[in-house]
């Protein structure tokens, strides 16, 4: 029958009860032989650890990381300036765009001044009525004459 | 003292002092490697991890809050940094763990006195190793931090941030595993 009290052997060995705690293990453990057993058994694991290599990082690694760093960074930065790049192409087009409505605007203000109406100046009212006896006139004239018959 | 000491840098960091960086590196890199190599099982992998580990320090230390400890906060990267990698597609731990890379990288026993106690470190290294490789990642993470990096109850619970009492079962239960896997070791010793 495995003991209620062997969940407390890892804590025990790491230190990790509190003072009342370990006084009533401790006094436990003299009559209990699988609990003393298993601290055994837990120590000598622990010493196996602590007799294992220890390892440390390989020589350059500090440099590699850093420059991994300003690697990323130059890429991100690049990035960025590639973004910068592509909103200022843009606002450029915008402002164009801009620029032609508001000359737009103003040329056709300046034309209407000018000319008066700009409707009325291209109207047919403007013309005057052709002679009878010129060229105009008598080719107006059988014009009538033939759409009458 | 060493909080003030990690502070002081975060806080040069802040104010644009990148140096500051440098000296969190070369204070920490022995440490978080360490973690990355007992959590991956090869050096390659656990370079590539480490090397993510302080690149997402340095992206993100703006954010670090003085509150918590900056070791706590880069085991805490650490940890999920080495998930990410053993979730990996197995193919490209394959391709990584070509022998020509093994040439590059090369690990340093912290002490070795003789080539003897050198050769004993070695084994017991590559049994545990192989050990922990066939635990269940939980119970890898927590054995890790507390018997190679000697971390407490405490500190364990806000790296990985779950309560005292999922350590302490977490542990047991590493443990129990372990015992069984190691037993040939254990016996010799």
């Amino acid at each position: 029958m495995i003991c209620l009290k062997r969940k407390l052997v890892s804590p025990y060995i790491d230190c990790e009860l509190s003072v009342e705690e370990r006084d009533l293990f401790e006094s436990h453990i003299n009559e209990c032989r699988e609990c003393a057993g298993e601290i055994k058994r837990l120590q000598k694991m622990h010493e196996l650890f602590a007799d294992a290599e220890t390892f440390k990082a390989p020589h350059g690694f500090s440099t590699r990381v850093l420059a991994n760093i300003r690697e990323k960074e130059t890429k991100r930065f690049g990035g960025f300036v590639h973004i910068l790049a592509k909103s200022a192409e843009g606002v450029v087009v915008l402002i164009l765009i801009f620029v032609g409505i508001i000359l737009g605007s103003f040329l056709s203000k300046t034309l209407m001044s000018e000319k008066g109406n700009l409707v009325a100046s291209l109207s047919l009212d403007i013309f005057t009525p052709a002679p009878p006896d010129s060229v105009g006139g008598v080719y107006l004239a059988m014009t009538e004459a033939k759409n009458e018959k | 003292m060493y909080k003030a000491d990690a502070l002081d840098l975060i806080n040069r960091f802040k104010d644009g002092d990148t140096s500051a960086f440098e000296e969190i590196l070369l204070k920490y890199q022995d440490k978080v490697y360490n973690l990355c190599r007992h959590m991956l099982g090869n050096s390659h992998d656990a370079e590539d991890a480490a090397q993510d580990v302080f690149l997402k320090a340095y992206q993100n230390l703006n954010r670090f809050k003085p509150e918590a400890s900056l070791l706590t906060w880069l085991y805490r990267i650490a940890i999920n940094t080495c998930i990410d990698y053993r979730r990996k597609p197995f193919f490209e731990s394959l391709f990584k763990n070509s022998k020509e890379g093994d040439v590059f990288v090369v690990d340093h026993p912290s002490d070795s006195p003789s080539p003897e106690k050198l050769y004993e470190s070695k084994k017991i290294s590559n049994a545990i190793q192989l050990a922990l490789g066939r635990l269940s990642e939980k119970l890898r993470t927590v054995i890790v931090l507390k018997e190679v990096e000697g971390l407490s109850y405490e500190e364990i619970s806000e790296v990985l941030d779950v309560s005292i009492g999922t350590v302490k079962s977490r542990i047991s239960r590493a443990r129990e595993e372990l015992k069984e896997l190691l037993i040939n070791f254990r016996e010799q010793k």
